[in-house]
Parts: structure tokens; C-alpha cells; sequence
């Protein structure tokens, strides 16, 4: 009997030191979670207050006087007199007539606020409409970049304002007056790159990405499960599929970089492929992302249950009708989340791109396979390293992209999972 | 079968199979002894003419009866509860008839010490107990072996046994004629020696028992049934 | 696993053991230790013919040697403690070991006269002649429906809507599924429960028009009532089919099955109606077996 109670008591002590540790085990893991957590808060809202001023553009409506002495310009339609023409002297008596605190003098100091492509802007829209000459046009231009950083960071330390105590003054009143103002920056997400930063675009980058992207799908989605599907299903057991399969996992764990070595040594000076294409991109994310998707999918067939293979056998089905009746349906969705996870991956990889030349200063949008172009990692770690300080929102802005994509994509791919995956 | 003849059904992964098979191995065992005693003491009673003791044995008949409802319940029990198969089975099945057979030689039992209590009444002369006494000792080793051979599964004393059932008849047969003479000889003799002959009814009765019991014991051993087939046949089952 | 495995090794070796000193006291042997198989493994006129059976898998030899026949539309149990081959030795019969590479098969297998194992011999017309039910329900992923029509539509048996319809109402009319599901055919089979998944596994073996049905023990994973549905349905299938059921209920054996054989080691110990194994078996081994001495 008093063995019993002892015991009991024994036990009643263990078990405070049982809930004891278990409550220092969950401390643990909700503390990992946390610092998880603030780390990814810490990271967005540094993003996102830098950020989101990439989306927005700063820009200057004026009137514009198509005065033809001024510009030195009979006939719109003349390319000899159009190269000859300035176009900066209309926007410089524009500004002026929106200002009338400055004097004719400050003529040059007025141009300065302007875009420096927007005298090239005025130009060809007045060679598409040569009319318009003799008549005042009221036209909106983008501001040049010191004005962009002034009126959003007038007040950043961080940021150093390059204009005169004159123009700022200029400034805040054309921004007063309405002529100066901000809206959603539709030049970012349509042009290009560009060497100034108000001009500068990530759609570049995105359709180069889009391109890039779609060169690794339709290659390596294909192979990758074929491969898996032949090695799962098909291949004999022996040293040389097991020879195989090692050099799989080992290369799905091969840094990135050796990728691009390879992609350079192969496809562009031995098969002389160009420079910076998405093509060769694609090519060289598709060897990235092969391993991965056939590690996945393998893992994907492997756990559909041999009893539904067994079942197929059973009433007769040939190898094939089981892989493709009932392996493959059951093992898409894994496949599919592998797949995507695996482009997920590619789609934010730099260093391999570096190295086939998609680091390129490329400002227009590609058009092609195998035209120039630049990818958004790739253009981010380009602005990232800019020494112009409103290149650094752009990076940010661009970053924001960039996570969106992944995002989405990662959402798409748990919705497949979820649409797709059939119960057993 | 070298084995232990005792550790035929022994050897179960179940214990507690063991055991219920055991218990009623050895239940029916003591039911045998116990019917044994009461023929044997029925015919003690008749020959001495000792009425107390075939008092004793007509009210011992009850515990038998007793004894044989609780053998059965035992075997239907191990049926519901175990599923006995094979060896199992037939010893269980064997069980639930041999009892059957045991309890009505205790009923002859029953009946001989009616006949001793009505013929020691009378008190006179015991004629025929001559056949009475020797036809009793044939029929009581019978069941003796009998039950003998169950205990060792024995299948050969068995066949002895069975073989042994016509000598019965034959002695049977010898001591009725030998009473229809008496009672030949002698009118007043008649209620008597009817008494005596119901007396040697019985004994060939219990020989019948006996000799059945003995064919439940080569079907328990052997698996083959040798009730209605002629003895050579249970011979040669026996023989294999 | 590795914890795992001294133990099996072990227990193997301890039946071994017994069983061998069981057999060397018993029964005078020549060969193998477990002499010729005692009872009437022969028939006349026989579905199967099996002679000298023997599987190895790598250089184990799961089958030692095997000769049975088996009787047409008759339901023949295999039992036999675990580890002795009879799942072995029926996979066997519509060639389910193929897909192992290890495994090898000796010996002749006849169906209906024909060698099963003949180069020649396409496995697929094999399974279609020899369907099976596995232990665990294993209903395809998809509706009811499809389930049971897959099999006529990867054999081409109908070439109309019409006809499949016939098939599939038929095929689980005589699974006694019929009327339980008839008002949601479309509905995923995966939905049923566990005896009615197994049912339709039946129906879906069944609508090939199989000559055999293999059954791998295919009730040890439903409870009773489920259980009992499937044993009245072997009974009236046997009627049409030839049905091999491996089970490790010996109730079940003795149940629903015509004949039964006993296998030990990889040997068929014993093979005789089922009235005769389950009373007076010939064998010590069975014996031993049936009446729960160890298994």
C-alpha cells in the first residue's frame, strides 16, 4: 500500500517536470515563430515605406507656346529643320509664364526643372501632329529627377536635394499652383530602363522575366517529369539508375552560379548563341530548376499508394494505361507545386544571369527569345547599385514586384494543389 | 505421435484454452469414476441384499445428473468461447455425447438398486446372481477400460473394447435362457428371476455404453467415425 | 526498422525450429523435411494446374516446390501462419509478382491447360481472365461509376454508353451493391465505407468477367457485418467463379471454402475439403495450425 502511494507520488513529481518541459518546448518554437515573424515585418516595412514612392511619378503641366520663332521651325514635317529646331525654348517660356516671380533671366534655371527628355517628348508629338504649330498645347511632362526628389523627400535627411534655394522656392510654387504634381507612376510599370531615373521602367524586366520564364516552363516542366516518370515507373533497379539518381540530388545542390559558367561555356561559346537573350536564360534556369522538379515529382509519384497501382494491375491494365489512368492524375498536383516552386525559385535567380550577360543596360522592351533583355532580380541588383539616390525607390518598387509575383505564384500553386488533389 | 499423450491438448498459445479443455478432460473423468462406483455399488447392493446401500446409490443418481448438465454447459462454453477445431473439436463433441452415454449407465445403476431393493424385500434364495455377478464384472472393466482409454487415447484398448460388446451379448444371452429354466422349473419363481433378468438388461445396457464410449474414443484419436461399421473396418482405422 | 528486424528474424527461425523438430519426430521424409503434401491436392478436370511451383525472391526461395489443383467454380482458402507464402503463391496465379524484378518463378502453371508463364502469353489477357481483390480496399479515385467501368473500357468489352451501363448495373447487382448505390453513381467511390469499398472492388474485378478471382485476404481490414456480406457474397459468386481467397481466419476458411489448403514454410503441408481440415486434419502441422498450438 505504501508502495502504491509512493509511487503515485513519484509519478505526480515526474509530471511536473513533464509539463515543465513541454511548456519550455512550446516557448521555444512560438519564440522561433516570432522572431520569424518580426524579421519578415521589419523586412516589408522597410521595403514598403521605401518603396512606395517608386510608384508614384512627379510631373509638370504647362502651356505650351508652339511658337514657331521661338523654336526656329517653319515645317513640323521637315527633318532638316526638325534637327535643327529648339524645343527646349517653349517649355522654358511655359515655365516662365507660370511663374511670374522669375525673370527672363532665369531662363536656363527654369529648363533645369524640366525632364531632359521632355524637349524630345514635345518634339515628336509635334511631329505627329504639325498642326499643332503656331497654336498653345497644354502638355504634361514628367519633372526632372532633383525636382521629383525634392517634392517627395523635401523633408528626408537621407535624401540630398541638388536644387538651388531659387528653384526649390520656384518649386513649391508651381507645386502651389497645381502645375506640379504626383499620380500614379504609369512610366514604371511601361518603359524600360533608363539612365534617369523618372524615366526608368520595369517592364523590361518583367516581359524579360515573362520570357525567360516561359522558355524554363515549357523545357524543363516536360523533361523534368518525364524523367521522374521514366526513373519512378520504368527504369530497372540497378547501379546505373542509382548513379543517376545521385547526380540528381547533387545538382539540385550545386550553387547557382555554376549554372551560368555552364550556360556561357555551352550555349553561348560553343553553340554561339547571343548575349543576354531570355532564351539562353531560360536555358540555364531550366538546368537550375531540373533537379528540383524531378526530385519533387519523384517524391510525387513515390507516394501515390502502390494498392491503386496494384488495383490497375489487377483488372489489367498495361504499364502505361496505370502510369497515365492513375499515377500520373494523382501525382500532378505535387508535381504541378514542385514545378512551380521550382520556377519560383528561378524567377528570383540573379547570379546565373550575370554570367550569360542578362546584366546588360537594355532600355528597350524586349520583343523576343532573342532579343536583349534583363530580368527584375537582375534589375533590381542593377538599380540596387546605382549611386542615384531615386534609383533606390525604384529598386524598392521593383522588389515589391518582384514579391508579388512570387507570391502569387506560390498561391497559385496551393490552389492547384488544392483544386487538383483527389483523396484515397 | 510420440508426444506426451497427456500434452496433446496442452500445448495451445491460449493458456486458458488449455486449461477448459483440461478441466474438462478431467471433469469427465471424475463423472466416469463416479458412474463406475455407482454400478458397481448396485451390484453390491443386489448381491448382499444391503438396501441401505442401494438407497445410498438411487440418491447419489442425482449428483451424476447433476454432473452431467455441468460437463455440457462446460463443452457448449468452449465452443462459443474458443472455436475448437480438429483434435479439439472432436474431443469436445466426443465429450458432449460420451457424457450423455455415462449418465444413462448411471441410470441402469439407478435401476439395479431398484431391483436389489425390491429383491432383498423379498428375502429369499438369490438365484441367477451367479450370472448376475459375472456378467457385471465383464460389463464393469469395460467401462473401466473405457474410460481408461479415454484418459490415454488410447484408440487399441478401444477396439478391445468394442470386440469385448459380443462376448457381453453372448453371456447375456447364455444367462437369459438359463432363467427362463428356472422359471420353468418353478412358477413362483417367475416375478423373481423377471426382476433378475431386467437386472441383466441393464448390465448388457451399460456393456452397450461402454462399447459406445470406446467408438467416441477412436473417433477422438483417429477423426473417423466407426459408429455403425462393422469391427473389421474400425480395424483398420485403427491400424493406420 | 533496423530495431525491427533481429525480432522477425528471430521469430522465422524459432517456428522453424519447432516445426522441423515437430516434423522430425512425426513423419519419415526424404526430401525436404515436410515430405510429399498429404490430403487430395489433385482433381480431375481442374481450373488451375500447378506442378513444382517454386518463387524466389533474389536468392530466397519463398515457394519450395508447390503441386495443386484447383477446381473450377469451387472456393479453395489458402491458410497458413504468416510468412508461410500463400499471398506469394496466389499473386502467382495472375502473375501480380511481375512487377517485382527480384522475383522468380519456377515450375508449370496451367490455366485451362495453358502455361501462364509461357513468353508468349500477354499479361494482360491473363488479368482479365484472372481478376483480384486486395486485402485493403483500394477503389480508384474517381466516382463509383468509374470504378467499376474502368476495366471493360481498357478492354474495349463495350462499345457503347448502353452497354457499359449493363456492365457496371450488373457487375454491381452481383456485388450486392447495387441497390445501396445506384442513386449516386457519380459520387466518388473513395466515399463508401470500408465494406462497401471492398464490394465494389468485387464489382470492379467482376466486370471483366474474370473465369478466377483471386482474393487476398479480403476482409481482414472490416469489422464483422461487413465481413459476413463479403463471405454470403464469395458464396454466391463461387456459383459462377472460381474463387482463391487467402485468408488468416481460419473461421473464414472454414466458412466459405470448398477446399482448403494449408501451407507452412513455403510447402503446402495439407489440402483436402474443408469438413475434413477443420475435423480430423492429417497433418501434425495443420493440426497444430488449426487448433491455435502456434501461427
Amino acid at each position: 500500500m505504501t508502495d502504491q502511494l509512493s509511487q503515485a507520488e513519484l509519478v505526480r513529481q515526474s509530471l511536473k517536470r513533464r509539463y515543465r518541459k513541454e511548456w519550455r518546448f512550446r516557448t521555444y518554437g512560438i519564440l522561433a515563430i516570432g522572431v520569424a515573424i518580426l524579421a519578415l515585418v521589419i523586412l516589408f516595412t522597410d521595403i514598403i515605406s521605401k518603396g512606395y514612392t517608386g510608384f508614384l511619378k512627379t510631373t509638370v503641366t504647362l502651356e505650351v507656346p508652339l511658337d514657331p520663332e521661338l523654336m526656329y521651325l517653319d515645317d513640323p514635317t521637315d527633318p532638316e529643320q526638325i534637327r535643327m529646331a529648339d524645343f527646349v525654348a517653349p517649355l522654358q517660356q511655359a515655365l516662365l509664364n507660370e511663374l511670374p516671380t522669375a525673370e527672363k533671366g532665369d531662363r536656363r534655371e527654369l529648363g533645369r526643372l524640366m525632364n531632359s527628355y521632355a524637349a524630345n517628348q514635345l518634339r515628336d508629338q509635334l511631329q505627329a501632329n504639325p498642326d499643332w504649330l503656331g497654336t498653345t498645347r497644354t502638355m504634361t511632362f514628367l519633372a526632372n529627377t532633383d525636382v521629383e526628389v525634392y517634392v517627395k523627400h523635401k523633408d528626408d535627411e537621407a535624401y540630398s536635394i541638388k536644387l538651388s534655394d531659387q528653384q526649390q522656392r520656384w518649386v513649391d510654387e508651381l507645386v502651389d499652383r497645381g502645375v506640379v504634381e504626383s499620380s500614379f507612376n504609369d512610366v514604371f510599370f511601361s518603359s524600360g530602363d533608363s539612365r534617369d531615373p523618372s524615366n526608368a521602367g520595369i517592364a523590361g524586366a518583367i516581359v524579360g522575366s515573362l520570357l525567360t520564364m516561359l522558355v524554363t516552363l515549357c523545357l524543363s516542366f516536360p523533361i523534368g517529369v518525364a524523367a521522374a516518370i521514366y526513373l519512378e515507373e520504368f527504369a530497372p533497379q540497378n547501379r546505373w539508375t542509382d548513379f543517376i539518381e545521385v547526380n540528381i540530388n547533387n545538382l539540385a545542390a550545386v550553387p547557382s552560379i555554376i549554372f551560368g559558367l555552364l550556360g556561357l561555356a555551352v550555349f553561348i561559346n560553343l553553340f554561339g548563341m547571343p548575349r543576354s537573350v531570355p532564351m539562353v536564360g531560360g536555358l540555364v534556369l531550366t538546368l537550375m530548376t531540373l533537379p528540383t522538379i524531378i526530385i519533387s515529382s519523384r517524391a510525387s509519384i513515390k507516394s501515390v499508394p502502390p494498392s491503386i497501382r496494384e488495383a490497375a494491375e489487377g483488372i489489367g491494365a498495361s504499364k502505361m494505361q496505370v502510369v497515365l489512368h492513375h499515377v500520373l492524375p494523382l501525382a500532378l498536383p505535387g508535381m504541378l507545386t514542385g514545378s512551380i516552386i521550382g520556377m519560383a525559385q528561378a524567377l528570383g535567380e540573379t547570379a546565373p544571369l550575370l554570367l550569360i550577360g542578362m546584366v546588360a543596360f537594355i532600355v528597350d522592351v524586349p520583343g523576343g527569345f532573342f532579343e536583349s533583355a534583363t530580368v527584375m532580380p537582375v534589375q533590381i541588383f542593377l538599380w540596387a547599385g546605382s549611386p542615384e539616390l531615386a534609383f533606390i525607390e525604384r529598386a524598392s518598387a521593383a522588389i515589391m514586384v518582384l514579391l508579388a509575383f512570387l507570391i502569387s505564384m506560390n498561391a497559385l500553386a496551393i490552389w492547384l494543389r488544392k483544386r487538383l488533389e483527389r483523396r484515397w | 505421435m510420440k508426444k506426451e499423450k497427456d500434452d496433446v491438448y496442452g500445448d495451445h498459445i491460449s493458456h486458458q484454452f488449455n486449461d477448459d479443455l483440461s478441466a474438462l478432460k478431467s471433469d469427465f473423468l471424475k463423472m466416469g469414476g463416479m458412474v463406475e462406483e455407482q454400478l458397481n455399488n448396485a451390484v453390491i447392493a443386489l448381491i448382499d441384499s444391503d438396501g441401505n446401500l442401494a438407497d445410498e446409490v438411487r440418491a447419489k443418481d442425482k449428483v451424476v445428473d447433476r454432473l452431467e448438465i455441468e460437463l455440457d454447459e462446460e463443452a457448449t462454453r468452449i465452443i462459443a468461447r474458443r472455436q475448437p477445431a480438429a483434435r479439439d473439436l472432436r474431443l469436445v463433441i466426443s465429450v458432449i455425447k460420451m457424457v450423455a452415454d455415462l449418465e444413462r449407465v448411471g441410470d441402469e445403476a439407478k435401476k439395479i438398486a431398484k431391483f436389489a431393493l425390491s429383491l432383498a424385500a423379498e428375502g429369499q434364495a438369490p438365484r441367477g446372481y451367479v450370472e448376475v455377478r459375472h456378467i457385471a464384472n465383464l460389463v464393469s472393466v469395460m467401462l473401466n477400460d473405457a474410460l481408461d482409454a479415454f484418459a490415454r487415447l488410447d484408440s487399441e484398448q478401444a477396439l478391445r473394447i468394442m470386440k469385448e460388446d459380443k462376448r457381453v451379448d453372448e453371456e447375456y444371452q447364455a444367462a437369459t435362457r438359463t432363467l427362463v429354466t428356472f422359471m420353468m422349473e418353478d412358477a413362483r419363481n417367475i416375478s423373481r428371476c423377471m426382476s433378475v433378468m431386467w437386472v441383466l438388461r441393464a448390465l448388457e445396457r451399460v456393456g452397450d455404453h461402454a462399447c459406445n464410449l470406446a467408438e467416441h474414443v477412436i473417433f477422438m484419436v483417429k477423426g473417423e467415425d466407426v459408429r455403425h461399421t462393422p469391427v473389421e473396418e474400425a480395424e483398420k482405422i485403427v491400424g493406420r | 526498422m533496423n530495431t525491427m528486424n533481429p525480432n522477425i528474424v528471430n521469430e522465422t527461425a524459432t517456428t522453424e525450429t519447432r516445426a522441423v523438430s515437430a516434423a522430425d519426430t512425426d513423419i519419415s521424409h526424404a526430401d525436404n523435411g515436410y515430405g510429399e503434401t498429404v490430403g487430395k491436392p489433385f482433381t480431375d478436370n481442374p481450373k488451375f494446374a500447378l506442378r513444382d511451383v517454386e518463387v524466389y525472391y533474389g536468392d530466397t526461395q519463398a515457394i519450395k516446390g508447390i503441386s495443386l489443383d484447383i477446381r473450377k467454380n469451387q472456393v479453395i482458402s489458402f491458410i497458413g501462419p504468416s510468412g508461410c507464402g500463400k499471398s506469394t503463391f496466389l499473386r502467382c496465379l495472375n502473375r501480380m509478382n511481375d512487377s517485382i524484378d527480384s522475383c522468380r518463378v519456377k515450375g508449370r502453371l496451367e490455366l485451362d491447360g495453358q502455361d501462364i508463364y509461357d513468353r508468349k502469353r500477354d499479361v494482360v489477357e491473363l488479368r482479365a481472365r484472372v481478376g483480384m481483390v486486395f486485402q485493403k480496399p483500394n477503389p480508384f479515385p474517381k466516382s463509383i461509376y468509374d470504378n467499376v467501368a474502368y476495366g471493360p473500357r481498357i478492354h474495349g468489352l463495350a462499345n457503347r454508353k448502353s452497354e457499359l451501363d449493363d456492365i457496371v448495373e450488373n457487375s454491381l447487382k452481383k456485388a450486392g451493391l447495387w441497390a445501396e448505390v445506384k442513386d449516386r453513381l457519380d459520387s466518388p467511390g473513395t466515399g463508401l465505407s470500408g465494406g462497401q469499398q471492398q464490394r465494389l472492388c468485387i464489382a470492379r474485378a467482376i466486370a471483366v468477367s474474370p473465369e478466377v478471382v483471386l482474393m487476398d485476404e479480403p476482409c481482414s481490414a472490416l469489422d464483422p457485418i461487413a465481413t459476413a456480406r463479403i463471405e454470403e457474397l464469395i458464396s454466391e459468386l463461387s456459383e459462377s467463379y472460381t474463387i482463391i481467397i487467402v485468408t488468416h481466419s481460419m473461421q473464414q476458411a472454414a466458412r466459405v471454402s470448398h477446399r482448403t489448403a494449408y501451407f507452412h514454410l513455403g510447402h503446402l503441408i495439407e489440402v483436402n475439403e474443408t469438413n475434413k481440415v477443420f475435423t480430423s486434419p492429417q497433418h501434425e502441422l495443420t493440426e497444430s495450425y488449426i487448433t491455435g498450438r502456434f501461427g
